[in-house]
C-alpha cells in the first residue's frame, strides 16, 4: 500500500479500478482523501458511460443473416460424424499400428511432436506481431544468420526459399529449446503476412506432417534427421501444408 | 450443442465491440463474421473451461491487426459517427460528454489502446482478463489503459478541468 499523502499512479488507479471488489474498495477509501484522484475517477466513469452508450446499442440491432447462417450451417453438420470422432478413430488406428510395429511406432504418438508445436505457435505469437523488431538478424545478412544458427543448433541449417509461395525470408532469430537451443526463421509475403519456421534439434521419433491449431495460428509440424520443425502461420490449412512441404525439403535436401 | 449456442448468443455483443474497434458497420461484420468461421472450423480445441466470449474476442482482435496489416493505407476512418446510437440512452449518459466528441476521439487513439479501453469499458472485462485477451502484460494493458484515458479526457477537453481538481487536492 502506497504512503499516505503521495499521489497513486494512473497505472495503479486503473489496476483497482478495473480489479476485485477488494481493490476497488481500496481505490474508493484512497479517493475519499484525495480530491485528483476522486476528479480521475469522475472522469472516468463519465467515458465508461460514453462509450457504452456510443456502441452497446449496436448489440440491439437485428443480427444480419450473413452472421447466423455459419451458426446455423454449423448446427446442421452436427448431425453428421464430428470431426472430433474421426480423429479418435484414426488416433486409434495408430495406436494399433504401434502396437505391431512395437514401441518405436507407439512413440510418435507421444508428446515430443504437440510440445514442439506448442512451442512453435507461442514463439510465432510474440513475434510475429512485432513491427519494430520481428528478427535479431535480418535477410540482408543472410550469410551470417546461417552460420550462426547452423553453429549454435550444431547441425547444419538453411533457411528455406519459399519464393514460390510468394513469402520471402526477413530474417531470425535464436530462441531457447529443450535439448538444444532454436531457430526461428521469420518471413513475410507481400501483404504483410508472416510465416515462422521453427527449428530444433531432436533426436528419434520421426514423424510425418502433422497439424496443430489454436486461436489465431496453425502449424504443421515433423521430426526427422534430428530436428524437429514447425512451419506456423495464420494461412488456410491447404496454403499452411503446401509451404510445409516446400520448408521441408528445402530444409533437408541438399 | 451448448457450443453453438453459446457462439451465436454472443454475436450481437461482438458486433458492437467491432464496430468500436473497425468504426466501420460493414468492416465490423466482417470481422465478426471471420471470427465466427474460425471459432466454428476451431470448435474441437474448445473445453469450455474459460470465458468463450474472450476467446472469441482474441480471435477478432487477431483478424483485425492481420487486416490492418493487409491494407493500411485504407483503414484510416472518418471521424463521423457512422451509425448513430439510440437516442434515448445517449442523452442519459451525454452529462458532460458530447458523444460525437468521444468517438472522434477514440478514433485518435492507436489501435492497441483503443482495444484496451474497450475490452473494460465495453466488454466489461477485468484488467487482467482483457491482457490476456490483448496477450500483453498487465502492466502492459495498465499504461495502454492510462494513455487512452488521458487522451481520451484531453480531446474532450476536460483536461484544464482535471488540473484544477488536482491542485484543489492538494
Amino acid at each position: 500500500m502506497m504512503p499516505e499523502g503521495s499521489r497513486i499512479s494512473a497505472e495503479e488507479a486503473l489496476r483497482l479500478r478495473h480489479g476485485s471488489a477488494e481493490d476497488q474498495a481500496r481505490l474508493a477509501a484512497r479517493a475519499a482523501r484525495d480530491a485528483g484522484l476522486a476528479g480521475d475517477l469522475e472522469e472516468w466513469d463519465r467515458q465508461d458511460a460514453a462509450l457504452r452508450a456510443l456502441y452497446a446499442p449496436v448489440a440491439d440491432e437485428p443480427v444480419p443473416a450473413r452472421l447466423t447462417a455459419s451458426v446455423t450451417a454449423a448446427r446442421a453438420a452436427v448431425r453428421a460424424p464430428a470431426p472430433g470422432i474421426w480423429r479418435i478413430a484414426a488416433a486409434l488406428a495408430l495406436l494399433a499400428l504401434g502396437f505391431l510395429a512395437g514401441w518405436s511406432g507407439a512413440r510418435m504418438l507421444q508428446p515430443p511432436g504437440p510440445a514442439l508445436a506448442e512451442t512453435a505457435m507461442a514463439s510465432f505469437a510474440t513475434y510475429a506481431v512485432e513491427v519494430a523488431h520481428p528478427v535479431e538478424v535480418g535477410a540482408e545478412d543472410e550469410a551470417h544468420l546461417v552460420k550462426w544458427l547452423s553453429k549454435r543448433l550444431g547441425t547444419p541449417i538453411r533457411p528455406p526459399d519459399l519464393s514460390d509461395e510468394g513469402f520471402r525470408l526477413i530474417g531470425g532469430r535464436l530462441l531457447p529449446g529443450e535439448t538444444s537451443p532454436a531457430a526461428l526463421l521469420m518471413y513475410e509475403d507481400e501483404m504483410g503476412r508472416r510465416l515462422a519456421l521453427y527449428v530444433t534439434r531432436r533426436e528419434g521419433g520421426e514423424t510425418e506432417l502433422a497439424f496443430a491449431e489454436e486461436p489465431g495460428r496453425r502449424a504443421f509440424w515433423w521430426i526427422e534427421e534430428g530436428l524437429g520443425c514447425a512451419l506456423v502461420g495464420d494461412l488456410p490449412r491447404d496454403t499452411l501444408r503446401r509451404l510445409a512441404i516446400s520448408a521441408y525439403h528445402g530444409l533437408t535436401d541438399t | 450443442m451448448p457450443y453453438l449456442d453459446e457462439i451465436e448468443a454472443a454475436i450481437p455483443g461482438l458486433r458492437a465491440f467491432a464496430r468500436a474497434l473497425a468504426r466501420d458497420r460493414e468492416a465490423a461484420d466482417d470481422l465478426v463474421q471471420d471470427t465466427l468461421e474460425a471459432a466454428l472450423a476451431r470448435r474441437a480445441q474448445w473445453r469450455g473451461d474459460g470465458p468463450l466470449r474472450g476467446w472469441l474476442c482474441r480471435i477478432l482482435l487477431n483478424r483485425f491487426r492481420d487486416g490492418l496489416r493487409r491494407n493500411r493505407p485504407a483503414a484510416v476512418a472518418l471521424a463521423l459517427v457512422p451509425d448513430q446510437p439510440d437516442p434515448p440512452a445517449a442523452r442519459k449518459a451525454e452529462g458532460r460528454l458530447a458523444l460525437a466528441e468521444v468517438h472522434a476521439a477514440m478514433g485518435q487513439l492507436p489501435d492497441d489502446q483503443r482495444a484496451a479501453l474497450l475490452l473494460v469499458a465495453l466488454e466489461g472485462l477485468s484488467l487482467a482478463e482483457a491482457a490476456s485477451v490483448m496477450g500483453c502484460a498487465e502492466g502492459t494493458l495498465a499504461s495502454r489503459l492510462a494513455r487512452a484515458r488521458a487522451t481520451l479526457r484531453q480531446v474532450t477537453g476536460r483536461e484544464m478541468v482535471a488540473q484544477r481538481h488536482g491542485k484543489a487536492g492538494e
